[in-house]
């Protein structure tokens, strides 16, 4: 069986390195990007069962990338992970297929993703 | 005496220092005396209008029995030379005049004695000032020549008596005006209401030599501790017509006095009087001002008052009035700098707030890798218990910062309220069981006292939940778990608006007096792990409501938080107000 690919996109290294860590331990092939642009790059030369977007990182930030990711494959699933939950209120926020504020525990995040691959 | 002499001692006389009685009376004495009358007895009017005789010769034996009488204008011999201002000379051939009126049969013995009668006017060209009587045993008839002096005479006597009533009225109008300029200094200046009407009373009382002046206020206008002011005391006998006079003021919006206007009629007139007039300004009756004069003063003060009271009862109305807008304008000055001071502080919070915010944002990344490799850290460790209950303190540690800071950033956050429709019952229905259920409330009694005709309230139904839960977190730990929390609602109006009360009482002790006004600052708190976000966030969405919280606090009993909550959607008719 395929493995699931997931995409975490952190301009933090050891957030990056956290996630990886902790995802694959869900048996998944996890690949990082440090920015928007590094991580549309990856997306074009094939899909992500789910891309893992923080917001606020620098050259393009986390809405953008999430909107350009979509006009490339709307179909790309992707879960938005902000230190803070204020993004809710925000409208070009709803285009994304999950919300997870970021925290040391990780359950919310791991539940999401297998929520995102069982639809 | 020759009359040029006489004349001569009579204008020296009148032009004399002596008292006004004094003169009158030495004059009537040398008439009597140097002329042969035996009776020279002068009438004059009273204030109101009926002749009273006043002055005599010294042996008048008269006198004592007409003084006894008044009359009216046309009455009598008197009355009638008065009303015609023409001079009328009887001998005992005619018969015999009557004097003041028509029976006067205490009279009928003396007149037979006297020969000749004289009655002449006292007036000048314009005015009548009363009216002179000679009598004479010894005379049978008076010349011609005789009835000139006379007439000149009576014209100086006029004189007199015009001189002295100007006098009189002129001293009357040097001391309203010295009272009007009294009150319009009161008036124009900046004292208290309280200060203003008790100063009214005083300089009216003072210059109308009342023996009390008292203004009463209608309503309770100016929030006072009393309605009544009153400068002198006011008679124990009298306080009854006070208060029907004052009500009969009101009623007839005019001024009244015992004898005039009071609606009752009074069989035995009191021995004092009382005038009362309402404080009419243009739109309402603002109370009444009522003078009382002294008791030998009988009708005194209603004539003297009367004009100056009518008068006088405008300036008080504009007077108050003023005040009244004064003690508005007061209040809203305070409502502005208090907006004004709030305002300040909430801008202090808000820059504040974004560079807690901005830290709070460079702390969670750290925070996170920090917690998230030490719960990895913790998965590979194995079982030794010294070290697994090191990383628990930090898990523990991490967990409360995420904590603090999440409430840190919820705070600093506008969130614009998203208002639905709510039953408030309902779902403070749902929190208290959710509260309840948890086994630590077990000792925690829960009073509800729910006004279930509540309409619903326009609120954003999460926020409102996160206040009522804050609220009673914090009175679940004010009681240390154990006591009364009573929750009840209400329709109130506050500000002339509908608005609805919810009220959580608790039975914890209540709030340190001398912290009390902090509470509601952010990170203030008395709780060993407590952020001090709880009330200020609560705080924060109640105003965002257009609401607010009340504190009522009892040292030593508990706290009653009352949150009031806008009944209909006024954020709309505020932007228009």
């Amino acid at each position: 069986m395929k493995r699931v690919r997931v995409l975490v996109v952190d301009d933090e290294e050891n957030i990056r390195l956290l996630f990886k860590e902790e995802l694959e331990e869900e048996d998944y092939e996890v690949e990082t990007a440090s920015n928007g642009v590094e991580a549309l790059e990856k997306i074009k030369v094939a899909p992500f069962d789910v891309v893992v977007l923080d917001i606020k990182m620098p050259v393009m930030d986390g809405i953008q990338t999430l909107n350009a990711i979509k006009n490339i494959n709307k179909d790309q699933p992707v879960i938005l992970c902000s230190a803070y939950g204020e993004f809710k209120q925000d409208l070009s926020s709803w285009v994304s297929d999950g919300y997870v504020v970021k925290s040391a525990d990780t359950r919310e995040l791991k539940e999401t993703i297998k929520e995102i691959l069982s639809r | 005496m020759n009359q040029a002499e006489l004349i001569g001692k009579i204008i020296e006389i009148s032009h004399s220092n002596l008292e006004l009685t004094a003169r009158v009376n030495a004059i009537l004495n040398i008439i009597a005396h140097d002329l042969g009358f035996d009776e020279a007895i002068v009438y004059t009017f009273d204030k109101d209008k009926r002749l009273t005789c006043r002055y005599a010769n010294q042996k008048s034996m008269l006198f004592r029995i007409l003084s006894r009488y008044r009359c009216h204008i046309g009455e009598g011999i008197v009355g009638s030379v008065a009303q015609r201002r023409f001079p009328q000379f009887f001998t005992f051939k005619d018969i015999s005049p009557r004097f003041g009126c028509l029976f006067y049969p205490e009279l009928d013995d003396h007149l037979e004695r006297f020969r000749t009668f004289s009655f002449l006017p006292l007036s000048d060209d314009s005015y009548l000032f009363g009216v002179i009587v000679l009598c004479s045993v010894m005379r049978d008839s008076l010349q011609d020549q005789e009835k000139v002096l006379l007439s000149v005479i009576s014209r100086e006597l006029g004189g007199i008596l015009r001189a002295f009533e100007l006098i009189l009225s002129s001293k009357k109008r040097i001391s309203e005006l010295a009272m009007l300029s009294e009150l319009g200094k009161i008036l124009t200046s900046n004292v208290g209401p309280y200060e203003l009407l008790k100063s009214i009373a005083l300089i009216i009382a003072k210059s109308l030599s009342a023996s009390f002046v008292s203004v009463k206020l209608e309503y309770p206008l100016l929030k006072l501790e009393t309605q009544r002011f009153t400068y002198g005391m006011i008679d124990p006998a009298a306080k009854d017509y006070v208060d029907q006079l004052e009500r009969s003021a009101i009623k007839l919006l005019r001024p009244v006095s015992l004898r005039n206007g009071s609606p009752e009629q009074l069989d035995n007139p009191p021995p004092f009087s009382l005038y009362s007039a309402p404080i009419l300004s243009k739109m309402r009756v603002l109370g009444t001002i009522t003078l009382c004069g002294e008791k030998s003063d009988q009708h005194g003060i209603e004539e003297n008052g009367q004009y100056i009271i009518n008068t006088i009862s405008n300036y008080i109305s504009s007077g108050l009035e003023n005040t009244l807008l004064n003690a508005r304008l007061r209040s809203v000055v305070r409502e502005l700098t208090d907006a004004q001071k709030r305002l300040i502080e909430q801008e202090k919070f808000r820059s504040l707030g974004e560079m807690t915010a901005n830290i709070a944002h460079e702390i969670k990344n750290p925070l996170v890798i920090i917690g998230g490799f030490t719960k990895r850290l913790a998965k590979k460790m194995q079982n030794d218990h010294t070290e697994n209950r090191y990383i628990d303190i930090i898990l523990n540690e991490v967990t409360r910062l995420e904590t603090i800071l999440n409430e840190i950033l919820h705070y600093v956050k506008e969130n614009q309220p998203y208002e639905e429709f709510c039953r408030l019952q309902d779902f403070l229905e749902d929190i208290l069981y959710i509260v309840s259920s948890d086994p630590a409330w077990e000792s925690v009694a829960i009073v509800r006292d729910f006004d279930t005709a509540l309409e619903p309230v326009p609120c954003d139904s999460q926020q409102i939940k996160q206040v009522f839960i804050n609220l009673l977190m914090n009175a679940f730990e004010a009681m240390r778990g154990t006591g009364t929390i009573t929750v009840k609602t209400r329709k109130v109006v506050y500000d002339e608006r509908p608005f609805v009360a919810i009220s959580i009482t608790d039975t914890g002790g209540g709030i340190d007096p001398a912290i009390i006004d902090n509470i509601f600052n952010p990170f203030f708190t008395t709780k060993e792990r407590g952020t001090g976000l709880g009330l200020a966030i609560s705080n924060k969405i109640v105003t965002n409501h257009k609401g607010h919280i009340e504190v009522e606090n009892v040292a030593g009993k508990g706290v009653t938080f009352i949150v009031h909550l806008p009944m209909k959607n006024n954020m709309l008719q505020e932007e228009f107000a």
